[in-house]
């Protein structure tokens, strides 16, 4: 995949590059307006990461301008406006989805590969984990050819697993996945727990190897064992 | 006690207290200037009696005519004298007692002493004297009733203007930014009082402005920390050789990260509320709504053995899907928080109003239930959802209440508040 982060917070710059790099990812950075206006008439991505509020311009020009461009990145804001109006606008000017900060990096991968799948792979939505195969669009789960039955909810925990296999994905992150951030139940994510036993229970029965690990009760990670 | 009221009172009393005296001190005049006058008749007549006794040199006939009585009685020895004296003598015309003024008199003759005595009818004068009374009684009750008339609609009139600016005030929003009206009045008074109050209110809002936006920079500036705190976070995670100790030092971190975030999202979306900066207005079908939120909750329902019970019926209301949501959600963890373990929540829905009601601790819920902030001292909350709901119910005109009734909370949102009271 191939990545631009538009960002201006340093610091935050340099977190998401460092999730998003290996398995073949590239990604490239701008901190300001006129670099990101530059890469973005210069290049094509397969996704965008769009900071709003930026030095020397406004964000949502730079979606004005993809779409003049006749660009096909995919994009995603993410901003520190927790605005229904910026929202609307970026979404009606042709972003993907909007993120809003402070965001868990587990979300913006899951967001991130969503948007990647949906442009890449019109219609044929699959990802590929060695035996597992899951065809997203039509919510259907293989283990070497053998379909597997999930609830919604394991389901979605699934995805967001390979989004982010070989990533410790906290229990936090999951719950506002699966739930969204506006449940505020604050410190009580032991119900994931449920989900993720079954969700493994499903997959080993199914003969997939033990893919999940529990990392010091913090979270989970999915990956090669 | 109202103005006017107070006002009222003490007018009246001293217009009573000065009417009551005046009449007092009318009465006994007058009363002391009709009896000289009747003293004065009675001695003309004396002294004709003696004239006609000094020229006749005899009495004149006691005769009785026009409310005059005059006679006579011859007196042995005794000398009494000369004096006035209120009698009753009896009219023959009238064939009645009636009250009269006499006076007795000496008059000598071929060396008798010869007492006479001339009575006049006192009914004329006692006449006019309550007839002068019912004037003064009469001018006091017409005196009161146009003291009261005038107070009650003069003065109400005078006071209108103090009364809307009244209403203007309580009905001051600080966070609507609306202006007190001028109210049109030619009293100085009032218009100062107008003047006053706009330069009041117009203070508050600026404070209340600087204040807005000292909060708004504030959070936003928070959140950009907050954002790399939680990437960083994320990171250092990944890096994965971590001690058993290290791990749960970065657990508690992240619970209080998340802690913040979510207070400072909920600072930042009771501002918008305040400022009704939310303005996707749509129908709703609650019914649907609540039962989503119900399935939502279903995990946290059964790790704490909850049972729920739900008797909707369709509603539409209509309100921000966005704030909908918000609402349920902190209504729905509300109920899900503080219940007791096997406990069990009721939720019914009509068109009236939403109430959601669960089993929990008996406890003594502070009126402040619903400020920003206010939480139980064993809540693990941040004491804002509720504060968050009511706003959101003051923004579309819906009321919320708080009952608790052995040991059952019930928080009731009523869609229409007329219907609730």
């Amino acid at each position: 995949m191939k990545i631009l982060v538009i960002e201006d917070e340093q610091a935050l710059l340099e977190s998401i590059l460092a999730y998003f790099m290996g398995e073949g990812n590239i990604c490239e950075h701008a901190s300001d307006f006129v670099a990101a206006d530059e890469k973005i008439s210069l290049y094509s991505y397969d996704c965008i990461l769009l900071d709003l509020g930026l030095p020397g311009g406004e964000g949502l020009a730079l979606l004005t301008k993809l779409k003049q461009l006749k660009k096909r990145d995919g994009v995603l804001i993410i901003s520190a406006r927790h605005s229904l109006d910026d929202k609307l606008m970026g979404l009606d000017l042709g972003a993907d989805d909007y993120l809003v900060k402070p965001f868990h990096l587990s979300e913006l991968k899951a967001r991130v590969s969503a948007i990647i799948r949906r442009k890449n792979f019109d219609g044929n939505n699959e990802i590929l984990f060695n035996e597992i195969t899951v065809d997203v669009s039509a919510m259907k789960i293989t283990v070497k050819g053998k379909q597997v039955i999930l609830t919604k909810k394991e389901f979605d925990l699934l995805v967001y697993f390979l989004s982010n296999r070989n990533k410790v994905v906290t229990k936090n992150a999951m719950a506002e996945h699966l739930w969204g951030d506006e449940m505020d139940l604050s410190d009580d994510f032991d119900f994931i727990y449920t989900h993720v036993k079954n969700l493994r229970k499903k997959l080993i029965e199914a003969g997939s190897a033990d893919y999940l690990r529990s990392v010091y009760g913090i979270g989970y990670k999915f990956g090669e064992v | 006690m109202k103005l006017s009221n107070r006002y009222n009172k003490a007018n009246i009393l001293t217009s009573i207290v000065v009417l009551i005296i005046t009449g007092i001190i009318y009465y006994v005049v007058i009363h002391f200037i009709l009896t000289e006058k009747l003293d004065r008749d009675l001695a003309v007549e004396e002294n004709e009696i003696n004239q006609y006794v000094n020229t006749y040199h005899k009495l004149p006939l006691p005769a009785n005519y026009l409310d005059q009585q005059i006679s006579y009685k011859t007196l042995n020895g005794i000398n009494p004298e000369r004096e006035f004296l209120n009698t009753i003598y009896f009219n023959p015309k009238e064939r009645e007692s009636e009250p009269g003024r006499s006076l007795v008199t000496i008059v000598h003759l071929d060396g008798k002493t010869i007492a006479v005595t001339i009575t006049k009818s006192r009914v004329e004068s006692e006449n006019l004297i309550r007839i002068i009374l019912l004037i003064t009684l009469g001018i006091t009750v017409v005196l009161l009733l146009s003291l009261l008339l005038i107070n009650r609609f003069v003065l109400n009139r005078l006071w209108r203007p103090f009364y809307s600016i009244l209403n203007r005030m309580k009905a001051f929003e600080v966070a609507r930014m609306d202006t007190i009206e001028q109210e049109p009045t030619k009293i100085d008074e009032f218009n100062e009082l107008n003047k006053s109050v706009n330069a009041m209110a117009e203070r508050v809002r600026q404070d209340y402005k600087e204040l807005k936006s000292f909060t708004d920079n504030a959070s936003h500036e928070m959140m950009t920390p907050l954002a790399v705190i939680n990437s960083k976070l994320d990171s250092l995670l990944q890096t994965e050789s971590f001690t058993e100790q290290q791990g749960a030092l970065l657990e508690d971190i992240y619970h209080a990260t998340g802690k913040l975030s979510r207070l400072h999202q909920s600072l930042l979306l009771l501002a918008k509320i305040e400022n009704n900066l939310i303005p996707d207005f749509q129908q709703l079908e609650l019914k649907e709504m609540v039962a989503v939120k119900a399935r939502q909750f279903q995990e946290l329902l059964e790790k704490n053995k909850l049972t729920l019970t739900a008797d909707l019926s369709p509603v539409k209301v209509t309100m921000s899907r966005y704030l909908a949501d918000i609402l349920l959600n902190n209504l729905f963890s509300n109920a899900v928080r503080h219940n007791i373990t096997g406990g069990h929540i009721f939720i019914k829905l009509d068109q009236r109003s939403l109430s959601i009601s669960n089993s929990g601790k008996a406890r003594q819920i502070q009126t402040k239930i619903f400020d920003r902030f206010s939480k139980a001292v064993d809540s693990d909350g941040m004491g804002l959802g509720l504060a968050i709901t009511k706003q959101i119910c003051n923004l579309y005109g819906f009321r919320i209440d708080y009952q608790e009734k052995n040991g059952a909370h019930t928080f009731t949102v009523y869609f229409n508040v007329e219907l609730s009271s």
